[in-house]
């Protein structure tokens, strides 16, 4: 696939993206699965700080009134017709976005703990062209809220693995919070693995030549509902990331062609 | 007769390499499958470790164990494989009642355009 990486976009800050100043198509994905609490504060957090952009919630077959929540805080809204996981609702994403020709696309999870007016720190790489994968990490800086003690453990150990497979040093290998240009979208639309794919996604970036960036964010912690990871799966999801990271490395790289 | 079988377990494996390399194993089926292609490599290479846990099973024909388990692997994997086939079989129902339900919505809303 060809593509011109233009240098638009060179000065992105927060209050020239909450002045609507980009000529930039945007769209930020929000998968959620029952966050009928929280989906309202995430949009109209969104709409706030990036009203320029697109907002595209992905409804992965709640059970309760997200979707209905969503639409009337004016997010257009995909509900998928059986739950996939964050791997599937986010590929949706990709798909819509690389169907109709977004520049960048952004996750922003349902649950809040993103913050919206941090936005600029990841769009700006991908923006102005620095990389196509901007990943907003919570252990550059190790401010705001850095999960358990357990979890942090593991995201240590994966964050060790996946730097040796990038031969790039990461960090935060599990933040969703990150902006993703056509490139990268282009590699997610057909490619993104089902289950924890933010890890495996680092490691697909780079055997596609492509570039990550990681810029220092602070999270917060979950506004509402419960989260579908808890403690007693974390030993689980680090044995079986573990392992799709090795199957990753057995699958062929299939390098995006880019012209500059 | 033992090099016969390590050959064929490290076809084996290649064949798996391979499939994962172009895409045509999910990730979760191909764990399965690598796991089992490695124990396969060890007990070809270390005969001795089948004949070890014959003796300790009290098994006489050290092969036999080797059978067991083989039907018991393959007993579990089509078990598993078939709970599979009905959550595909349930999301492809699901799938198709929404698909009718959709086309119909167009259908309605274009003979009301017309």
């Amino acid at each position: 696939m060809n593509a011109v990486i233009t240098k638009k976009d060179s000065t992105v800050t927060g209050e020239s993206l909450r002045q609507g100043n980009t000529s930039s198509k945007i769209l930020i994905i929000i998968p959620a699965y029952n966050e009928e609490h929280s989906i309202s504060h995430v949009i109209r957090d969104v709409k706030t700080h990036c009203p320029s952009a697109h907002i595209l919630v992905i409804n992965d077959g709640s059970k309760d009134r997200t979707r209905e929540v969503a639409e009337a805080n004016g997010a257009a809204v995909v509900t998928l017709p059986t739950n996939l996981g964050i791997g599937g609702a986010m590929q949706t994403g990709y798909r819509y976005a690389h169907r109709y020709g977004y520049d960048v696309a952004v996750q922003v999870d349902g649950d809040g703990q993103h913050k919206a007016e941090q936005l600029y720190l990841i769009l700006e790489p991908v923006l102005s062209g620095k990389a196509d994968l901007a990943i907003g990490s919570r252990f550059i800086e190790q401010t705001g809220f850095l999960s358990s003690a357990t979890r942090r453990v593991g995201i240590k150990i994966l964050s060790t693995i996946v730097s040796a497979m990038t031969r790039k040093r990461v960090l935060d290998v599990t933040s969703g919070f990150r902006a993703a240009n056509k490139h990268a979208i282009s590699v997610f639309q057909s490619d993104y693995a089902t289950d924890y794919p933010e890890v495996d996604s680092i490691v697909l970036i780079h055997r596609s030549g492509l570039r990550t960036s990681e810029v220092a964010v602070v999270m917060d912690a979950r506004t509402g509902g419960t989260s579908s990871i808890n403690a007693m799966r974390s030993v689980y999801y680090m044995v079986k990331v573990t392992l799709s990271l090795f199957i990753r490395s057995l699958k062929a790289a299939k390098p995006v062609e880019v012209q500059s | 007769m033992q090099a016969l079988w390590i050959i064929t377990s490290v076809v084996f494996l290649f064949v798996l390499i391979m499939l994962i390399n172009r895409r045509l194993l999910r990730e979760q089926y191909s764990m399965l499958w690598l796991l089992f292609g490695v124990v396969m490599l060890i007990l070809s290479v270390r005969v001795q470790i089948i004949d070890a846990l014959a003796d300790a099973v009290g098994i006489d024909y050290a092969p036999a164990l080797l059978f067991l388990v083989g039907i018991l692997f393959c007993v579990m994997l089509i078990l598993h494989l078939t709970v599979i086939v009905s959550k595909l079989s349930e999301k492809v129902i699901r799938l198709t009642q929404e698909l009718g339900i959709l086309h119909h919505e167009l259908h309605e809303r274009k003979r009301s355009e017309s």
